[in-house]
C-alpha cells in the first residue's frame, strides 16, 4: 500500500512540475483533476496503512492522571 | 519555479518509498507535508498565472475570442478596451470577467473550474454565451467615476441609469457594440 501511495505521490508531483514549467488550459485540467486527486488518494492510502498499523490507536496511557 | 523545488526533495523522498516499500518516521512527515506544501505553493501559482491573457487563449473555444482583441474596426468593445491600453493587457479577460471586488474574483475562479470541466467534457454548445449576466461592475468600476462619462447626456437619465443598478440593461447591446464579435463566439467553426 505504502508503494502505491507513493507512486500515487509522485504522479501527482510530475503533473505539478508540468504546470509549473508550462501552464495553459490543459496543464491546469489535468492539476485540478488528476493531480489533486492523486495526492489526495496518496495521503488517504498512506494514512490508511498507519492507522492499520496501528499508529492512531489510543494505547490507554496517553490520557492525564486522576491522581 | 517554487512549487517545482518544494516538489523535487518530496519526490525524492517518494521515490524512497516506492523502492523499499516503506518509509521511516521522519521522512513519512516529510512525504507528506512537503507535496501537500509543493500543491498549496502550485493553488497559488496558478491562481496568479490564470489570470493570465495567453492562458484564456490556450483552449482552443477561447483562443477566436483572444485573437479578436487585436481587431481595430471598432465592432467588438473588448478590443477597443484592448488595443487602446484601457485595460491591462496582460490580464484583459480576467479585468472585466472576473467581477468587481473581492467576490468578483472568487466567482472567477470557481466559474474557472467549471470552464474545465465544460472544455474537457465537450458540454458546451456554440456559439459560446455568457452564462448569466455581465457584471456591469466591472464597467462601472472604472467608468463611473470619469467625468467623461458623466458628460454623456444618456448617461445622465435616471431611467437609465436605474435601469443599469436593477440590471434591466447592459451597457452592451443596446448603446455599446458587444462585448466580443459573432464570428469569435463559435469557437473556430464558420457561424
Amino acid at each position: 500500500m505504502i508503494r502505491v501511495a507513493c507512486l500515487l505521490g509522485l504522479i501527482a508531483l510530475a503533473v505539478l512540475v508540468l504546470t509549473s514549467v508550462h501552464l495553459d488550459g490543459a496543464t491546469a485540467t489535468l492539476f485540478s483533476f488528476v493531480g489533486f486527486p492523486a495526492l489526495a488518494a496518496a495521503m488517504g492510502l498512506y494514512l490508511l496503512q498507519r492507522w492499520r498499523a496501528g499508529a492512531f490507536h489510543s494505547t490507554g496511557n496517553s490520557g492525564p492522571s486522576i491522581r | 519555479m517554487l512549487p517545482i523545488l518544494v516538489a523535487l526533495p518530496a519526490a525524492v523522498i517518494l521515490l524512497w518509498g516506492l523502492v523499499r516499500g516503506r518509509l521511516p518516521p521522519a521522512l513519512a512527515v516529510a512525504g507528506l507535508a512537503l507535496p501537500a506544501a509543493a500543491y498549496g505553493l502550485g493553488v497559488l501559482m496558478v491562481m496568479e498565472k490564470s489570470k493570465d491573457l495567453h492562458f484564456c487563449g490556450s483552449c482552443h473555444v477561447m483562443t477566436p475570442v483572444v485573437e479578436s482583441l487585436h481587431a481595430t474596426d471598432g465592432d467588438s468593445l473588448a478590443a477597443i478596451h484592448y488595443t487602446r491600453g484601457l485595460v491591462p493587457t496582460a490580464q484583459a479577460c480576467y479585468t472585466c470577467h472576473s467581477g468587481y471586488g473581492i467576490w468578483g474574483t472568487v466567482g472567477a475562479k470557481r466559474a474557472g473550474v467549471m470552464h474545465m470541466v465544460r472544455a474537457f467534457t465537450g458540454w458546451y454548445v456554440l456559439p459560446v454565451h455568457l452564462n448569466g449576466t455581465f457584471d456591469i461592475n466591472s464597467c462601472l468600476g472604472c467608468h463611473a467615476g470619469a467625468a467623461s462619462f458623466r458628460a454623456v447626456t444618456a448617461h445622465q437619465d435616471p431611467d437609465l441609469q436605474a435601469a443599469l443598478l436593477n440590471r434591466s440593461m447592459s451597457c452592451t447591446g443596446a448603446c455599446h457594440p458587444a462585448a466580443h464579435p459573432d464570428a469569435a463566439l463559435t469557437g473556430g467553426a464558420a457561424s
